[in-house]
């Protein structure tokens, strides 16, 4: 059976077939086997990704700037939508609130501190 | 563009944050006859007495960038009206005061509400990820029109149309020559 499907835009064409009790897919020139056997390869497969932390989650500054206030403190819960800290930048004041709940587990800025686009500035947990 | 009119607000700004977030169209324009609390940069208390012009618009989602250049522009826009209008000759101080004669006669402030999303996003680009997350922008703008005396401590810091001419200006034509240049402007830098 092919398949093609796309991920984030790009398209990818998919080959599923079964042979001797095994499912075989290829991808892109690669072929994955799926089965009893396979699945120590597997799990070799899954150990050698990167590891993500995705109970960590930080905010990043979304444009250059200087922290000028900060409305959080380290251990404190937010909730989404809650104001975290006034970024100022060229005399626009950015209000950046949080996406999500969490517990404030690092606050890495000070205020009148400046930061480039993308620094991390709080870690919620 | 709709306009709102009231008598007395705490600040424009403040009260065109607070009808963004229930969802108020972009281009509504708040006008108040005096602030309470009109501020600047840092909630540097902006003087807003009976007289001057004070408005602030909700903006349509925009790139921050995009808002960087319109704050840079209302400055712009504001002196041009000035100049153009009652030929004095205004000094535009880098990114958003107007002064006349060394002294402040226009200020502008942007605010934004960005969403601090943790989430990667790895195929796009941070320019169009930040783009993405202004929820909300607010431009105000303070012009100090029919003003006919300061406060001591800032004489000699501040002036207004009134005192540079001599004779009062029309606040309503004002207005509605900024806000055509303004939306002019963004409609130019966001194509």
């Amino acid at each position: 059976m092919r398949l093609r499907i796309n991920i984030k835009g790009k398209p990818y064409d998919i080959e599923i077939s079964e042979e001797e009790g095994k499912i075989k897919i290829k991808v892109g020139g690669k072929e994955f086997s799926f089965g009893r056997e396979e699945e120590e390869k597997t799990s070799i497969a899954k150990t050698s990704l990167p590891k993500r932390n995705f109970s960590k989650k930080e905010i990043k500054a979304p444009v250059t700037g200087v922290v000028s206030k900060i409305f959080v403190k380290e251990e404190e819960f937010v909730k989404s939508d809650q104001k975290i800290l006034i970024l100022s930048a060229m005399k626009m004041e950015n209000e950046i609130i949080s996406e999500s709940n969490g517990r404030v587990k690092e606050i890495r800025v000070k205020e009148n501190q400046s930061v480039n686009i993308g620094d991390v500035l709080i870690v919620l947990k | 563009m709709e306009i709102k009119y009231f008598s007395q607000l705490k600040s424009t700004n403040q009260k065109a944050k607070e009808l963004s977030s229930k969802e108020a169209k972009p281009w509504l324009v708040v006008v108040a006859e005096k602030q309470t609390a009109g501020y600047g940069k840092e909630k540097v208390p902006w003087f807003s007495p009976q007289g001057g012009l004070y408005f602030s618009i909700i903006l349509p989602k925009s790139k921050i960038e995009d808002l960087q250049t319109l704050t840079i522009l209302a400055a712009w826009i504001s002196a041009k009206v000035i100049k153009d209008n009652f030929n004095l000759e205004p000094l535009i101080k880098l990114p958003n005061d107007v002064l006349l004669n060394d002294k402040k006669v226009c200020g502008i402030l942007t605010e934004n509400v960005i969403g601090a999303s943790t989430c990667s996003a790895p195929t796009l680009s941070r320019v169009e990820r930040v783009g993405k997350d202004v929820k909300s922008s607010v431009i105000g703008i303070g012009l100090n029109t029919n003003i006919e005396k300061f406060p001591k401590e800032l004489e000699n810091i501040a002036t207004s149309l009134k005192i540079e001419l001599g004779k009062e200006v029309d606040n309503e034509e004002i207005l509605k020559k900024i806000l055509k240049g303004l939306k002019k402007q963004l409609k130019t830098i966001s194509e």
